[in-house]
């Protein structure tokens, strides 16, 4: 007995939708509830970031980074910085390696908090959104008093940092983050163990780990498909190496190995070892001058480096080409978000109109990093 | 005061039949809608201000009348409904104008009817009749019509998915929710409403109310079921796939605005009620005290009723902002292999017990 | 007075240079905390270059000995390519990358991503390249392999005025994306692709926006693209 094919239908879940996370538009072709094929259609966003590069000098460069992923703005100038230093060949104090790996991991707490809440929200769970959100304010906070902004830091320099830590500012994060801790503890309790949210994720939108790596997926999308591959450990930058901190993998507890659950459980559990990293930096954080590395003017020697970070979507990396001037000749960044969406088209196949924005929801992306 | 006091209360009742009988009908259906809008505006604020409450924030908050709606945010509601009214009147140029018109009062009418059975107290109904649960479910499903009228008259794909997805849902969900009443109806012997009350008044034990839910294991599950399926057939969370907002932006619903789309609103919190009141009164004993004794007669009957009403609504409210929803067809098979069965043992169950112990 | 204010300004800029601004801060008098400030740049002047003499030694060392661990590697798949298909290669490498010629990529790409000893299954990233206004355009892919740890770079010329070359979106499939992306601002066609379409501009955008002799269109929809930005509040 064969399936009766009516007429594939047309859809546009539009550039304009309250569910996806900026402005992307999938195209999606039905048979009733069944999906045939989802193409996702980019470039609403695309704001010429590498073309500016090439106009400004390194230093100027670090605030359009800022801009790609907005969510995770410390990261991303974290990458930028290291990938420049390390042409130029600049060591950077002791202190000042501290003060980036934990502000990039209280960064990678407040964007894995908003990529929790957001998916709930898709999955029509209203609540634990606010409650994430409640908790990533007061990360927005610590920021603000660090560097006066909220959201975008340009805080990271090449060479150092902008502005030393406050005073206090060791003992407020102290602070936040033991309230923060039982937290976690409740989110599970309301999302991730509900019996609804497994139905809905459990099984949903299993990525296996060849299509993952031939599709360059990287960071908890990959984790979550049982590949342990974290750059922190495999590929150390900064001073990770001194850290003592596990790499949640995803292993199929509620369903398949690589299915929606596991990417937001590998999530789940990465805030726990962010949590763990930045106690122990916080531990041995030695006394220094913040800015006694920058250098007075980035003139890199000729030559070209491609060097990889992790930011909490995945592999950032950026490729920089110097032609001994103090601006770059050219840029490429390559952002963890674009390869995960290139891979929804694969992995929606055959799955029904509500998994897709499951799917689409559980590979965390952000547009601005994806267009650039 | 129910139609029939009414037409015998009145000196010219056996001239003029006919005109009687429509004046007394009118007399008893303005309070009842005067009734549903005043609870619709209770119920918005509570969901407002219980849905806040549970996420953390405080909702709206205001200094005075006038100063962003009231103290504690009262005026809120009225607002919301000024505004609504108050808002341009837009027909889609390719919809189908009589449908689309006609829609939102087809679903109105499915829960507005319905109204006419519910025991608000001891003597207070507007038609005690002799089949009046039956006649609630029934008229229940008129609804229905209008939502598919709803979605294929706006000529969009989403509203017709949407419009779809939910009078699937709606059916579907009627025949667990019905087969539950029928158990109940095996032991009361009436399909009266009233009835139905009386049959619960009275203790077991000496202590417990001798309510249908704590009568018989069969019939405690039973109500589980029955109110689960009300949820269903009001599209509330985890069942409001038909409205979800990150998926079908407002489902059937999505291209009416203003006075048309505040219907949609008040008919979903009237049925929302009906459910509520027929849970109350075939499970929770309707009208009668927890208490035998204390607190018990005609005059307070209609608080006892509206508080366990208002009770379930409050439940209805907390699921919504608790859980996720379940995808379509996650949502049927849970109605067809789950609530079906169960729904048949019961009335299995419900008769061997009353043939062996009652 | 004087030897009272050196031994103060002394102090704080021992303090300052320790990490603690307090101490010059809290100077009441204006001109003895300018004078502070300014020898703590000069000591922090002094420390800087005391410092770049005793690295650079150790770290030229480090610097000598990696790129030869690299070229090392780079040789090798550099002499395994040759071997497998001769004449693909268009130099050797030079710092530790890999010029190629485009006629045999593909069947070089599935060589490098099959073969057990380099088991390159991870494109990285693919980046496009222009030497300058007449000059040629280039490709460069960074391969990595989950398996063996390894990195390599390959880059690929292309004429500017016939830009083609093989796709290799079957071999490794992010390159779809990739290569759209590298089309789209640079012009180069893939061959073999099976959509090649702009994905970040929009679809009927004239020119090629990341090549150096980039002007951008004067209209676009009836709409004027602005040039100058002057006066932009």
């Amino acid at each position: 007995m064969g399936v009766v094919h009516g007429d594939l239908m047309t859809l546009n879940i539009g550039p304009q939708h309250p569910s996806t996370h900026g402005v992307l538009r999938l195209k999606v072709k039905t048979d009733g509830e069944i999906i045939s094929e989802v193409e996702p259609i980019i470039g609403y966003l695309h704001r010429c970031f590498e073309k500016h590069c090439e106009n400004v000098s390194y230093e100027q460069v670090i605030p359009y980074t800022d801009r790609c992923d907005y969510i995770a703005a410390m990261n991303n100038n974290f990458g930028y910085a290291v990938t420049v230093e390390e042409l130029m060949e600049i060591k950077v104090p002791e202190r000042v390696e501290y003060i980036r790996v934990i502000v990039a991991e209280l960064n990678r707490i407040a964007s894995h908090l908003l990529a929790l809440g957001a998916y709930g929200l898709d999955v029509g769970a209203f609540t634990p959104f606010l409650y994430m959100f409640r908790d990533r304010e007061r990360i927005l906070d610590l920021f603000e008093t660090l560097c006066g902004a909220r959201l975008l830091y340009n805080y990271i320099w090449v060479g150092g940092v902008s502005h030393d830590f406050p005073k206090g500012f060791v003992e407020s994060v102290y602070s936040f983050l033991d309230y923060f801790e039982p937290k976690i503890e409740e989110y599970n309790e309301l999302l991730t163990y509900n019996k609804i949210f497994i139905e809905r994720t459990g099984d949903v939108g299993v990525m296996p780990p060849e299509v993952a790596v031939s599709y360059g997926v990287t960071g908890p999308n990959l984790r979550g498909s049982g590949v342990k591959w974290d750059i922190r450990k495999d590929e150390p930058y900064s001073i990770y190496e001194k850290f003592d901190f596990d790499i949640p993998v995803g292993v199929g507890e509620m369903g398949t190995v690589g299915d929606c659950w596991d990417r937001y459980y590998v999530r789940m559990l990465e805030m726990k070892e962010s949590i763990k990293i930045t106690r122990q930096a916080l531990k041995g954080i030695p006394t220094g001058d913040v800015h006694q590395a920058l250098p007075k003017k980035i003139r890199p020697p000729q030559g070209s480096i491609y060097k990889r970070t992790e930011s909490p979507r995945g592999d950032l990396a950026y490729y920089i080409v110097s032609d001994g001037s103090p601006i770059p000749y050219r840029l490429k960044m390559r952002s963890p978000a674009f390869t995960a969406l290139s891979v929804l088209g694969e992995i929606s196949q055959g799955w029904m109109m509500s998994d897709v924005l499951a799917i689409l929801g559980s590979l965390d992306i952000v547009l601005g990093e994806i267009d650039r | 005061m129910t139609v029939d006091n009414l037409i015998n209360w009145f000196p010219f009742g056996a001239e003029w039949p006919v005109l009687t009988f429509v004046t007394a009908v009118v007399i008893c259906a303005i309070p009842t809608f005067i009734f549903i809008a005043v609870y619709a505006l209770v119920a918005i604020y509570g969901e407002l201000k219980i849905s806040s409450f549970m996420q953390d924030k405080v909702g709206p908050m205001g200094q005075g009348v006038g100063l962003h709606a009231a103290k504690w945010g009262l005026l809120q509601p009225v607002a919301d409904a000024l505004k609504l009214i108050l808002k341009e009147d837009i027909i889609p140029e390719s919809a189908d104008k009589k449908l689309f018109i006609m829609a939102p009062f087809v679903v109105f009418v499915g829960a507005f009817i319905s109204f006419a059975a519910l025991p608000f107290g001891q003597g207070t109904i507007i038609a005690d009749m002799n089949i009046g649960v039956f006649y609630i479910l029934a008229v229940g499903s008129l609804s229905v019509i209008g939502i598919i009228l709803a979605g294929w008259s706006s000529n969009n794909k989403w509203s017709l998915y949407g419009g779809m997805r939910s009078v699937a849902q709606i059916i579907s969900y009627e025949i667990p929710a019905g087969l539950s009443i029928i158990a109940i109806i095996m032991l009361t012997g009436t399909l009266s409403m009233q009835g139905i009350i009386e049959y619960q008044q009275g203790t077991i034990w000496g202590i417990l109310p001798n309510w249908i839910i704590f009568n018989n294991p069969f019939t405690f599950i039973a109500f589980f079921i029955f109110f689960i399926s009300g949820v269903a057939e009001c599209n509330r969370t985890p069942f409001d796939i038909p409205e979800a907002e990150s998926e079908l932006v407002a489902g059937a619903f999505t291209e009416y605005s203003g006075m048309r789309y505040a219907f949609f609103f008040l008919s979903e919190y009237a049925e929302m009620f009906v459910v509520s009141a027929v849970a109350a009164t075939a499970f929770l004993g309707g009208w009668n005290s927890p208490i035998h004794g204390f607190m018990d007669g005609p005059s307070w009957s209609m608080f006892w009723f509206m508080g366990k009403t208002m009770f379930l609504i409050f439940t209805m409210i907390w699921f919504r902002w608790t859980f996720p929803r379940l995808r379509v067809d996650q949502l049927m098979s849970v109605c067809w292999k789950v609530f079906l069965p169960i729904s048949f043992v019961n009335i299995f169950g419900v008769g061997i017990w009353n043939l062996l112990f009652g | 007075m004087s030897s009272d204010q050196d031994k103060l300004i002394a102090e704080s800029v021992e303090k300052a240079l320790q990490g603690d601004m307090d101490a010059i801060n809290n100077i009441e008098d204006r001109v003895t905390r300018s004078k502070a400030k300014a020898a703590l740049v000069k000591a922090k002047r002094e420390a800087k270059a005391a410092v770049a003499e005793e690295t650079p030694r150790a770290e030229k060392s480090k610097a000598e000995e990696a790129p030869q661990a690299e070229q090392t590697f780079a040789a090798q798949v550099a002499v395994a390519l040759e071997k497998k298909f001769p004449g693909s290669l268009d130099t050797e490498d030079v710092n530790g990358h890999i010029q190629m010629k485009g006629e045999q990529w593909y069947e070089a790409a599935q060589y490098l991503r099959d073969n057990p000893d380099f088991l390159f299954d991870s494109l990285q990233c693919v980046t496009g390249y222009d030497y300058g206004t007449s000059e040629d355009l280039e490709v460069r892919y960074n391969l990595h392999s989950m398996t063996h740890h390894h990195a390599i770079e390959i880059r690929i010329k292309i004429d500017r005025n016939d830009s083609k070359i093989p796709s290799v979106e079957q071999v490794w499939r992010i390159g779809d994306w990739f290569e759209r992306e590298t089309y789209d601002m640079y012009g180069i066609e893939f061959v073999g692709h099976s959509n090649m379409t702009r994905i970040l501009c929009p679809e009927d955008w004239a020119g090629w926006p990341l090549r150096k002799d980039y002007e951008t269109q004067e209209m676009y929809h009836g709409i004027v693209v602005p040039k100058v930005k002057d006066g932009w509040e």
